[in-house]
């Protein structure tokens, strides 16, 4: 019994030393996100990587951690709220109206130049949901650039660390 | 039964609300601790209320290549979001002096979430946060109107915080406990609506945004971040975020928000370009936001968690005096205009009403007709020939509030034939008025030449003995036989503790019949002289009072033997270590006064008990001296010992005797008297004067008493009973 739970143990670590070295090379961006001036709750945001064919690939970013909100931002939970993997960066307050925010997000560099696009969506308790507030494609020059949102958002600017 | 407006409205609006006040306080409990919670974690850094913004913001940018937010929360706690050399995000509690890195922010644990999602939306998102505010609101509300009914019951907005006096569980703590948290209270649903209507948008909140002037900004003269004069100015106390620039462009800028204004500061030169002073909505939204959850400071949050606890006891004391009230409803079996006997009742919490439902029923059972209905409704009730009233007091000497229009209504209402009245007043010696109204009530009667058929009679706490006097006078003078089951009006025996005889004087070698007793509680009990022991001979509802007097940590008491006495018969047959339950009662309106300049205590008989515990337990020795009544010399024997021991001690100052059964016989009012200039100059100086004895003593004590206050004070007796320098236990 013993000898199996070591075995297992074993498995456990060499496999995440396979799985380390597979992942490829990522760059972290900065990204700020200015919201305007709207009154009421403050808004959740989650920036998700979108594949060539318009699905969801992976959730970058959440912001707002009270998970009871969640369905409201309701096609990307969708895509979450099925799997509940784990995402990278959850941080607990949502944005204000008026108010901006810095995150940094982690991005591998195959993603880039490659047809993969970056979506914002905002949702505000009692008010709207905007599936697309932002959305474009990843491009070496879209990585440092400044987008004009069409929801909660009034821009998103990026730029490599 | 009338109620006050404000009552009604108190207990409608409690009733409207009860439930969601009740999820409410219980998370409001459980969310204090939250804010408690975080100021004990350790990141409120050494040098902080000392540091600049200045200081804090070059440390950052020179221990990290990039800085993208920073903040302090109320507990002055600094977090941050910083890249460090090694390319990695690290989220946290800072050091402001060192930028030291202490460690993750503490997510509120998930106990915490639950609570706060349930308290302000029950689980119900927008709905739920409507209901949670109107609730708030209907508790300012039930504030206000307890608030109100606080200042009639006291009968003046001054006296809000006197003594109330002690009747009732239930009534008592409500009261008491609701004077001391009504401004938490009314702070706690004030910032509730306050927040609500925020979160509905229905307060003007103006969002102005910065202007820069793009054309003018420029990179030069450039600063070191530390010489910026404007960050050099502000203490980092009074920071609440700080906005890095985005990038190393000049149209990017640092947004310093502070607790009162944001300030928009160029990156190179530290030239301020633009500034917004928050409104006063803004201002008040944060102050209601810490006032409502106590952020920052652990004393307001536990005093709002006291205030949540209370509002649970209010909610089950409110209803236990509610469900009271509706027992003591009046019931009718005749109509009014058939009935020969009218009751007629004064009651304010419905204590009174028991006994005169008691009375009505015998009445009845006696083949009588009668009515019985609220002084209030008095009218000319076609066939009656009998009224009997029953009614408590009010406040000082006024009517309660279904009896107060009843002396008017009186005085314009005639009856078809002549009628005969009696009263019986339901009062406390612990008032000064003691059943005024009840007077007022015969005086009325008297003056429309009714026959009076029993004089006023006065009852003191609910006394059932008093009562049983009442109704056998009652009996007399109408030829009934009435018999009052008592069962209904006293409770069983509760709260009883076991007591040991210790010793016991033999009541033969007395000539007065009586004897003193000595009990030891079998545990350790808190008690006075003065308070009271009730003993259940027959171990029902049946219950004997006697006053006490506490001698070296004993019970001791004297009683009377009387040959079919029912409670000294039962004492007189205990036997030395004989084990028995009583209860002992406190009674803190008779208690020897712990501060006062002299005390004159004035006894006859048996009332000599409450007096010796207290001049034993006088060891400050306070100027004390006794005034005693007995019937002879001999009778005196008994207690001899332990007065002279109190003389010699100094703990008894003097003793003044008077002897009834003796040649030149005197009653202690006659000593009284003789000392009246010294009576009276102890009153004057604030000095407390005592009385336990019989009640023909005290009607001819207070007699006496009055006319030396009128006579050398210029003052009634009842100014000074009003300022508790008199206080009375007598039987």
């Amino acid at each position: 019994m013993k000898a199996f739970k070591q075995l297992l143990n074993l498995g456990v670590v060499l496999f995440g030393l396979l799985s380390f070295t597979i992942a490829s090379e990522s760059t972290k961006y900065k990204c700020m996100i200015q919201m305007i001036n709207y009154t009421g709750e403050s808004a959740y945001v989650v920036v998700s990587l979108i594949n060539p064919n318009g699905e969801y690939e992976k959730t970058l970013y959440v912001q707002g951690d009270d998970e009871e909100w969640y369905h409201d931002i309701s096609e990307w939970w969708k895509f979450y709220g099925k799997k509940r993997t784990n995402i990278d960066a959850i941080t607990g307050a949502t944005i204000a109206g008026g108010a901006r925010n810095i995150s940094i997000v982690d991005i591998e560099d195959s993603k880039i130049d490659s047809g993969y696009s970056i979506r914002f969506e905002t949702a505000v308790e009692d008010q709207e949901y905007y599936t697309k507030d932002v959305e474009f494609p990843l491009t070496s020059e879209t990585v440092k650039s400044k987008q004009q949102g069409t929801g909660f958002i009034r821009y998103v600017r990026m730029m490599p660390n | 039964m009338t109620i006050s407006i404000w009552r009604y409205s108190h207990l409608a609006l409690a009733v409207s609300s009860f439930v969601f006040v009740f999820l409410a306080s219980v998370t409001g409990i459980v969310l204090a601790f939250q804010p408690i919670s975080e100021q004990l974690q350790p990141f409120k850094s050494d040098g902080f209320d000392t540091a600049s913004l200045a200081e804090t913001l070059s440390v950052f940018k020179k221990t990290y290549p990039e800085v993208t937010a920073l903040e302090i929360d109320k507990n002055d706690f600094v977090s941050a979001s910083v890249i460090t050399e090694d390319n990695k995000n690290l989220n946290g509690y800072f050091n402001p002096i060192t930028a030291e890195y202490l460690g993750e922010k503490v997510e509120p644990s998930k106990l915490f979430q639950f609570a706060t999602t349930l308290h302000r939306s029950l689980f119900l998102k927008g709905v739920g946060r409507f209901f949670v505010g109107l609730c708030s609101f209907l508790l300012f509300l039930i504030a206000v109107s307890g608030a109100i009914l606080i200042i009639k019951r006291q009968r003046s907005f001054k006296k809000f915080f006197s003594k109330i006096v002690n009747d009732n569980f239930a009534q008592y703590w409500h009261v008491v406990l609701g004077r001391l948290s009504l401004i938490p209270i009314i702070v706690i649903t004030i910032t509730g609506v306050y927040l609500s209507l925020l979160k509905f948008n229905l307060l003007p909140e103006s969002k102005a945004s910065h202007t820069v002037d793009f054309e003018a900004i420029s990179e030069t003269p450039i600063q070191e971040i530390e010489a910026f004069t404007v960050f050099k100015n502000i203490p980092l106390a009074d920071v609440k975020s700080v906005e890095f620039p985005f990038s190393s462009d000049v149209e990017d800028y640092y947004t310093i928000y502070l607790k009162d204004k944001e300030i928009v500061v160029n990156q190179f030169t530290g030239e301020v370009l633009s500034e917004i002073k928050y409104p006063l909505v803004t201002l008040i939204s944060a102050l209601s936001l810490n006032l409502h959850t106590g952020k920052g400071s652990i004393i307001w949050s536990l005093i709002l968690a006291f205030a949540c606890l209370n509002i649970l006891f209010f909610i089950y004391s409110g209803f236990a005096m509610t469900l009271k009230r509706q027992k003591a409803k009046l019931r009718n079996k005749f109509k009014k205009h058939k009935c020969e006997y009218i009751i007629l009742v004064g009651s304010e919490n419905g204590s009174t009403i028991p006994f005169a439902n008691a009375f009505y029923k015998q009445l009845i059972k006696a083949g009588k007709k009668v009515y019985i209905t609220e002084l209030n409704k008095y009218e000319t009730f076609k066939k009656v020939k009998h009224i009997i009233v029953f009614t408590a007091t009010y406040g000082e000497g006024e009517p309660p509030t279904n009896a107060n229009t009843f002396l008017e209504q009186l005085k314009s209402t005639e009856q078809l034939y002549p009628i005969s009245f009696s009263v019986v007043g339901f009062g406390s010696y612990a008032y000064p008025d003691f059943c005024q109204f009840a007077l007022d009530v015969d005086r009325g009667f008297k003056a429309k030449k009714a026959h009076q058929f029993l004089p006023p009679f006065k009852i003191n706490d609910r006394s059932l003995e008093a009562f049983n006097q009442w109704i056998y006078s009652f009996n007399k003078a109408s030829g009934l036989v009435l018999e009052i089951p008592q069962k209904k009006l006293v409770s069983p025996p509760k709260q009883t503790k076991a007591l040991q005889v210790i010793s016991k004087t033999d009541v033969v070698s007395n000539p007065d019949d009586t004897f003193i007793i000595t009990l030891k509680p079998s545990r350790k009990q808190r008690f006075n002289s003065g308070d009271l022991l009730a003993v259940y001979p027959e171990n029902d509802y049946r219950e004997r009072l006697y006053s006490i007097g506490k001698v070296n940590g004993n019970v001791q008491l004297s009683v009377k033997h009387y040959r079919n006495g029912f409670g000294s018969n039962y004492i007189n047959s205990l036997q030395e270590n004989a084990v028995f339950k009583a209860r002992i009662i406190r009674n803190s309106a008779f208690h020897f006064p712990s501060k006062t300049t002299r005390v004159l205590l004035v006894a006859n008989g048996t009332g000599i008990a409450p007096f010796i515990g207290m001049t034993h337990e006088n060891t400050s020795k306070i100027e004390t001296h006794l005034y005693y009544g007995l019937r002879e010399k001999q009778s005196l024997n008994v207690y001899k010992k332990d007065l002279d021991s109190a003389l010699q001690k100094k703990q008894l100052t003097q003793l003044h005797l008077a002897f009834s059964r003796v040649e030149n016989k005197q009653y202690v009012q006659d000593l009284l008297l003789e000392d009246a200039p010294f009576v009276a100059e102890t009153l004057k100086n604030n000095g407390v004067v005592m009385l336990c004895g019989s009640l023909a003593m005290q009607k001819g004590v207070l007699q006496v008493l009055n006319v030396i206050c009128e006579k050398y004070n210029q003052k009634p007796l009842r100014y000074y009973q009003s300022k508790k320098q008199l206080k009375m236990d007598c039987y």
